[in-house]
């Protein structure tokens, strides 16, 4: 230590230090979210009386909608101009890093739209919400970007600390303190886990650069390649523990029921993005002439996290533990793309994640307004008879349910179409059969929460005395007035009607038990469902874009 | 091996550190210790079968962090003034950067009331409006009645901001109202 500070100062006038060109157009999105976070606490530090929560999420909007055009400034920059490496080989600007930064951007919109009515309903302070979360994107977004093992990790680490917080933010819940610490004391271990999975595959390797391990190892056998593979056993792992991936997804039930339901949408949908680009990048770009050693462990790790996440799920009373099951069966489902390791596969991850972060959102969006004052109604009996009381609510949730279960002219259906798809591409046969069946089994549980949304009020009871007999009814008159209204209306109609829906006088025997839905997270609803619906039907555009958003090096 | 000497140093000191605090403060702590009687805290002549809970200022933790802070500054900021020279303008706008950020941090912990001794008024935020009215509303109810005022000699410590008797106009909704948690 001392000999390399003397070594250094006896350098000022010898050895020159070469500084890196910054190109700041290809880090924009990540500087703006980082920005608009500095920016937020700096200004409700100063004017901390007038700052309220509405004025928090004012900015953390704006600062999510600039973030959203300068990625698609950054997308057109690439389709144009062709994609590369920058600021020393750090960071990747290609299609496939635009594109998680969009993902990320419009999660970070939704999800404050969605914070907004949760805050204030819960009177919790708002800025710190917000900056964390806008935090919490920037490192997802760097994640996206990141080419270089050392780099992950420090998205990685922003992504997840700002997480912990967040996770603890409803100091009112005794379940989110203990939610954020299962989650701080996991989450850091797992990152003990990578940091030494980095260190083995540079020691085997000689870099920590994504294409120079590429490189390295195109042009080298390894004879007695042991540290290399635990290098990348351990790295397998630290990205496993992230995306609730089956061996390594203990902590997520209990994390995704005790955080507040807004963090937990937006924990699912970046947490997820951030960690499932940055495996693609690695296992796909870096170790891609090791695929016979690492896909049959993901292959394996793909069928575990499909056949627990579901029947896990059907089990579940609690309906934000049911959806960890659920987020735990979409990683099974993306890691088919991973394991396929092809263009086709990357892209059909790419299409899953955006397909996913949408419903999963809109989703908690729902939950959030459902479960009212503290934050406590997540019994499936609390969700009995919505489909009286608040109909367009109920069908919002049922159109974002029956996505995730795969339904036709959704999103979800192509998301798993595409994946499934692209493992039949590989010859995953076995894969591709047992994913399919996992999302029958799936379905089941998505049905039994939408059965109990149309079932009527009085039947009391709790929802192991729903049978077979009405489950077997419920799929076909559920399914059809799900899809047709909103189709034919449209994204604005279902919005307008939403927002109608909150203001229109409740129903005088029902009126107590009538959840309030504030105006943003009706917009935040509306999107999701729109984006659900119209992408669904009209699968074109969100196909060539994932299909465009490909890796510099594969 | 050469280049592992001063890795060996750095042990040896390490170790040398650790042994010579622990016979110095065994030498130059207080020999009396006092009795397991007198470190027991006072309860009306009871002895304590279980350690009361004892009140802690949270305002300390926001001095630890102040300090936090700072130290983490220094740590780059020391080694970057040993190659500023050679880092030139690049190594000296990042630096800037580095400090203002850490600095809008400073900002959050002092207009959280990190730097504000005495009683806590600034770190009670978002009670309700009182007004004269409901002063007046709140005496003449009369103490435990609803929305009566709380008992003086009742239980509770601290200011009567915080334990305001009053229920909120907005804000927790969990928080019980007046009376019941005057009783």
């Amino acid at each position: 230590m001392s000999t390399l500070l003397f070594a250094a100062a006896s350098g000022a006038y010898g050895a020159k230090i070469h500084t890196p060109h910054i190109d700041y157009l290809s880090i924009l999105p990540i500087l703006i979210m980082m920005g608009g976070a500095v920016l937020l606490v700096t200004a409700s530090s100063l004017f901390r009386q007038v700052m309220g929560v509405g004025s928090a999420t004012f900015i953390t909007v704006g600062t999510a909608i600039a973030t959203l055009v300068a990625a698609l400034f950054q997308w057109d920059h690439v389709v144009t101009h062709g994609a590369k490496v920058t600021i020393a080989g750090s960071i990747a600007y290609d299609g496939f890093s635009v594109f998680i930064q969009i993902v990320v951007a419009i999660a970070m919109l939704l999800t404050a739209l969605i914070a907004d009515g949760y805050l204030k309903r819960e009177g919790i302070d708002g800025p710190e919400f917000h900056v964390l979360a806008m935090l919490s994107a920037s490192g997802a977004m760097l994640m996206g970007s990141a080419n270089d093992l050392i780099v992950i990790f420090l998205g990685l680490e922003i992504l997840s600390i700002a997480l912990y917080v967040l996770a603890a933010f409803n100091h009112k819940r005794a379940e989110s303190g203990e939610a954020a610490l299962k989650y701080f004391v996991l989450g850091a271990f797992s990152s003990a886990v990578f940091v030494y999975g980095i260190a083995l595959v540079y020691g085997a390797t000689g870099s920590s650069n994504l294409p120079q391990i590429a490189d390295y190892l195109s042009k080298n056998v390894v004879a007695s390649n042991g540290v290399l593979l635990a290098g990348l056993a351990l790295l397998l792992v630290g990205f496993g523990f992230k995306i609730a991936a089956v061996p390594f997804h203990m902590w997520s039930p209990d994390v995704y029921q005790g955080s507040p339901s807004p963090v937990t949408g937006l924990m699912a949908a970046i947490a997820k993005a951030g960690a499932f680009a940055a495996l693609l990048r690695v296992f796909v770009s870096s170790f891609g002439t090791l695929r016979a050693d690492w896909q049959p462990i993901v292959w394996g790790i793909a069928i575990l996290s499909l056949v627990v996440g579901a029947f896990a799920a059907l089990v579940q009373k609690d309906i934000k533990r049911m959806m960890a099951y659920s987020s735990i069966n979409h990683a099974g489902f993306i890691l088919l793309g991973v394991q396929a390791a092809t263009v086709r596969g990357v892209s059909a991850s790419l299409y899953y994640l955006f397909a996913y972060m949408f419903m999963v959102i809109g989703t908690f969006a729902v939950i959030t307004v459902v479960a009212r004052d503290g934050d406590s109604g997540h019994q499936l009996t609390d969700y009995r008879g919505l489909g009286k009381r608040q109909p367009l609510l109920a069908l919002a949730f049922a159109v974002l349910l029956l996505a995730q279960a795969g339904a036709p002219f959704t999103t979800g259906f192509l998301a798993k179409f595409t994946v499934v798809a692209a493992a039949v591409d590989i010859h995953s046969y076995a894969l591709a059969v047992i994913a399919m069946a996992s999302a029958a089994v799936a379905a089941f549980f998505y049905l039994r929460v939408v059965v109990a949304m149309y079932s009527p009020v009085g039947a009391v009871g709790d929802l192991s005395d729903l049978d077979a007999g009405e489950l077997d009814a419920g799929p076909i008159s559920v399914a059809s007035p799900a899809n047709a209204p909103v189709s034919v209306h449209g994204q604005n109609d279902a919005v307008a009607s939403l927002s109608v829906l909150t203001e229109g006088p409740p129903t005088s025997a029902v009126a107590d038990r009538m959840v309030r839905v504030p105006g943003l997270t009706t917009v935040a609803i509306g999107l999701s469902v729109g984006f659900t619906i119209v992408f669904g039907i009209i699968p074109g555009p969100i196909v060539d874009f994932a299909h465009q958003a490909t890796l510099l090096f594969t | 091996m050469d280049d592992y000497l001063p890795i060996l140093i750095l042990i040896i000191l390490g170790f040398l550190f650790a042994a010579l605090s622990f016979v110095g403060s065994a030498m130059l702590a207080p020999k009396k210790r006092p009795t397991a009687a007198k470190i027991a805290p006072y309860e009306c002549g009871i002895v304590p079968t279980i350690e009361p809970p004892t009140r802690f200022p949270v305002r300390f933790y926001l001095v630890a962090m102040i300090f936090i802070i700072f130290d983490i500054e220094i740590v780059f900021l020391y080694p970057f003034a040993v190659i500023f020279r050679q880092l030139r303008s690049f190594g000296l706008v990042e630096v800037l950067v580095f400090a203002a950020v850490v600095f809008v941090s400073f900002l959050f912990l002092v207009s959280n009331g990190a730097l504000t001794w005495g009683p806590a008024k600034q770190l009670v935020r978002a009670m309700p409006s009182r007004t004269s009215e409901s002063t007046i509303a709140r005496i003449t109810a009369g103490p435990g009645g609803p929305g009566g005022y709380r008992d003086p000699s009742g239980p509770g410590p601290g200011g009567t901001r915080t334990t305001d008797p009053v229920p909120p106009i907005t804000g927790d909704p969990a928080a019980p109202a007046g009376p019941v948690r005057a009783a």
